[in-house]
C-alpha cells in the first residue's frame, strides 16, 4: 500500500536556481528507504516539502492518500515526524523531559499516557538518567538522541531522520539503527537521509540526488554496486563491495565469495 | 558571561519552595502593594522585621539575597544623597557652613586621589565609595584650613530624611521579595505561575499561552546564546579584536563585531526552531495538553491570606493613622 506519493515536485529558494526538479517517488507502508545524495543536492529541502514547512512551485504531494494543501497539512504532520540534522535549534522544552513532552502536548496525548511515553523512549534512546538535565549541559550526540525520542514518542506513521546519526558515536549510532530497525518492523515506515554507506544497507530501496533531480531509485544492493551513480554523488563504494567487483569483473564466479563479501559490508 | 542572570533557581529545600509558583506570584504582588503603601516608620521597620523572618523562616540563602542586592546600592545610594541635598521641604534638621578655601580643597582632592588609587585593591568597594563621598562634604564642613574664597551651606530637611528612607526601603523591600520568588522558583514553573494568573487576560484577547511558549524558549535559549557570544568573542579575538581593552571607539567596533553574527545566528536558529516545532505539530493558539500542573496545597492558602491580611493590615494603618 503507497503511503507517499509525489507527482513531478519543483522547488526553488529563489526564482532560477531549481533546489528540486520534476521529483517523482513513490514510497510503500512499512519500506525504509535511504535517500543518498551530496552536500546541497536538496535532501532536506524534499523532507521539509514533505510536511508543508515549504510549499512546492509544481506537482503535488499525497500522504496516506491526503493531498497536501492548507486544509490538510496540520494532518499530514501528525502522521510524519522528522529527525533534523541540527540538535540544538531542534530542542524546544527547557529540560530532557520538557522536550519529549512537546510534540505529545501538541497531540493533545492524555497527561497519564505522556509520562509514560516520556519514560519508555528515554529509555530507548539510552537518556532516561538525563530527564532533569537542560539542553546546555548534553553533547552534541545526547542532545540528538533526545530529539530522537522527542519524535518516537510521537508514534507517528513515518519518520523521517535527515542526517540524525551523524552526531553519534559508533555505538551510539548503532543502538539508533537498530531501534529503526526494530521501529520498522513494527511497520513504520523510515525514510532515512544520510551520507553513509553502512547505514543505507539497512533500507530496502536507495534514492539517490544529485543537483535536485532523482538520478537512481532502485534496490539497496543495486545503487550500492553502481560505481558511477556512486562517484556522481560524491559516495565511495564500501570496500567489500569494491573486492566484489573487482572479482566481478575479473570473471572470479565463486558463489561462497561473493555471498561472503556481501555479508561482511552488512556487518562489517 | 554566565553572572548575567541574577536572582536565578538555587535549588534549596523549604517551605517557600514546595510552594505553588501562583502562590508566590500573587503574594508578591500583595507585599509589594503593602510596600508601597506604607508611609510611617514602625509599620516599616515592622515589615523589614518580617522579611526578614520570612528569609529565615523559609531557608532563604541570605548571601544570594545580597549579592541581588548589590547592583542596586548605588542606585539607593544616589537617591538618599539626591533627595538629602535637594529636597527642602519639611523642617530644617541639620545644617553645616562649607568651607572652601584652597586649602580645604587641597585636602579633599588628597583625599579623592587616594581613593581613586586604593580602590581597586579594596574590599566592600561600595562601602568605601560612600565614605568617601561622605568624607568630601565632611572635610568642607569641618576643615577651616586658610581663608575661604566662598562659602556655602549645606542644609538637611526632615522631608529629605523621610523620603529617601521610604524610597530605599521600598526598593529594597521590592528587591528582595523578587529575589525570593526567583531564587526559590524553578523558571519553567515560573513561567507556568505567570501564565496561569495571567489566564484572565484572555477575555481581552490577550494569548498568554503564546506569551508564555515565548518565555520559555528565551529561557531555554540563554544560555545557549550565551555560550555562542563566548565563542564569537574567541573566534574575534584570534582575529586580533581585543575585547578587554580600547578607546571608545574601539568598543563600539569590538560589540558590533560581537552583535552582527550574534543577530545573524539567532535568526537562523530561530527560523530552523520554528520549523522544528511546526513539524512536531505546533499549531500556535490550538489547545494543547500540558506535563506540568500546578497542585494547591492548603500551605498555598495559608499564604495566600497572610499577605493579603498584611496588605489589608498596611491600608488600615494607613487609613487610621
Ligand atoms: N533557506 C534557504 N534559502 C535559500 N537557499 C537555501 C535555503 N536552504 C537551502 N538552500 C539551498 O538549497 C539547496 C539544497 O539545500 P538542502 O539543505 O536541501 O541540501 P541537503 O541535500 O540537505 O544538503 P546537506 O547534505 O548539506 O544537508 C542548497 O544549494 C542550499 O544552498
Ligand atoms: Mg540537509
Amino acid at each position: 500500500m503507497r503511503i507517499i506519493d509525489i507527482e513531478n515536485l519543483s522547488f526553488h529558494y529563489r526564482a532560477g536556481t531549481p533546489v528540486l526538479e520534476d521529483i517523482t517517488l513513490h514510497v510503500d507502508k512499512g519500506e525504509w528507504i535511504t535517500i543518498l545524495g551530496h552536500n546541497g543536492s536538496g535532501k532536506s529541502t524534499l523532507s521539509k516539502l514533505l510536511v508543508g514547512l515549504l510549499r512546492a512551485k509544481k506537482g503535488t504531494i499525497k500522504v496516506g492518500g491526503l493531498e497536501l494543501s492548507e486544509n490538510t497539512v496540520y494532518d499530514i504532520r501528525k502522521k510524519i515526524g522528522i529527525v533534523f540534522q541540527n540538535p540544538d535549534n531542534q530542542f524546544v522544552g527547557v529540560t530532557v523531559r520538557d522536550d519529549i513532552a512537546f510534540g505529545l502536548e501538541n497531540l493533545q496525548i492524555p497527561r497519564d499516557t505522556m509520562i509514560e511515553r516520556i519514560e519508555q523512549y528515554a529509555r530507548k534512546v539510552d537518556m532516561a538518567d538525563y530527564l532533569n538535565k537542560e539542553p546546555h549541559n548534553l553533547s552534541g550526540g545526547q542532545k540528538q538522541r533526545v530529539a530522537i525520542a522527542g519524535i518516537l514518542a510521537m508514534e507517528t506513521d513515518i519518520i523521517i531522520f535527515d542526517e540524525a546519526t551523524s552526531m553519534l558515536d559508533p555505538k551510539g549510532r548503532n543502538t539508533i539503527l537498530s531501534m529503526m530497525k526494530q521501529l520498522n518492523d513494527e511497520g513504520v515506515t523510515v525514510i532515512n537521509i544520510t551520507h553513509d554507506m553502512k547505514e543505507s544497507l539497512y533500507g530496502d530501496r536507495i534514492v539517490v540526488l544529485k543537483n535536485g533531480k532523482i538520478i537512481k531509485d532502485d534496490k539497496t544492493d543495486a545503487v550500492l554496486k553502481d560505481q558511477e551513480i556512486l562517484e556522481k554523488s560524491n559516495l565511495e563504494m564500501l570496500l567489500p563491495l569494491r573486492v566484489l567487483r573487482l572479482l566481478e569483473s575479473e570473471n572470479v564466479k565463486d558463489e561462497k565469495v561473493r555471498s561472503y563479501l556481501w555479508q561482511l559490508s552488512l556487518t562489517g | 558571561m554566565k553572572n548575567i542572570v541574577i536572582g536565578r533557581f538555587v535549588p534549596g529545600k523549604g517551605f517557600l519552595y514546595r510552594m505553588d509558583p501562583r502562590t508566590k506570584i500573587i503574594a508578591l504582588v500583595f507585599l509589594m502593594a503593602s510596600a508601597f503603601i506604607i508611609r510611617d516608620f514602625t509599620t516599616m521597620f515592622v515589615a523589614v522585621g518580617l522579611l526578614v523572618a520570612l528569609l529565615f523562616v523559609g531557608r532563604i540563602n541570605i548571601i544570594r539575597v545580597f549579592s541581588g542586592l548589590r547592583p542596586l546600592m548605588y542606585l539607593l545610594a544616589f537617591t538618599f544623597i539626591f533627595q538629602l541635598l535637594f529636597n527642602t521641604q519639611g523642617d530644617l534638621v541639620a545644617s553645616w557652613e562649607l568651607h572652601y578655601s584652597p586649602l580645604n580643597i587641597l585636602a579633599v582632592t588628597m583625599l579623592v586621589v587616594t581613593w581613586f588609587f586604593v580602590r581597586r585593591r579594596l574590599p566592600f568597594k561600595f562601602f568605601f565609595f560612600i565614605a568617601t563621598f561622605v568624607g568630601v562634604i565632611a572635610l568642607f564642613a569641618t576643615l577651616r584650613l586658610g581663608p575661604a574664597f566662598a562659602t556655602g551651606t549645606l542644609n538637611i530637611h526632615q522631608n529629605a530624611i523621610e523620603t529617601g528612607f521610604f524610597i530605599v526601603m521600598r526598593l529594597l523591600v521590592i528587591v528582595t521579595l523578587s529575589t525570593i520568588l526567583t531564587l526559590t522558583t524553578k523558571p519553567t514553573d515560573l513561567n507556568l505561575g505567570l501564565e496561569s494568573v495571567m489566564s484572565p487576560l484572555k477575555v481581552f484577547r490577550i494569548r498568554t499561552e503564546e506569551m508564555a511558549m515565548i518565555i520559555s524558549i528565551s529561557l531555554r535559549y540563554i544560555p545557549t546564546l550565551l555560550d555562542e557570544a563566548n565563542k564569537i568573542m574567541l573566534a574575534q579575538a584570534s582575529r586580533g579584536v581585543d575585547f578587554s581593552e580600547g578607546k571608545f571607539k574601539d568598543k563600539i567596533m569590538q560589540i558590533v563585531s560581537l552583535l552582527v553574527p550574534m543577530f545573524i545566528i539567532s535568526f537562523k536558529r530561530s527560523d530552523e526552531l520554528a520549523n522544528a516545532m511546526e513539524a512536531r505539530s505546533f499549531v500556535p493558539g490550538q489547545p494543547r495538553t500540558r506535563l506540568h500542573q500546578l497542585t494547591w496545597g492548603f500551605a498555598d492558602t495559608v499564604a495566600l491570606v497572610v499577605s493579603l491580611l498584611v496588605l489589608t493590615a498596611v491600608i488600615t494603618s494607613r487609613v487610621v493613622m
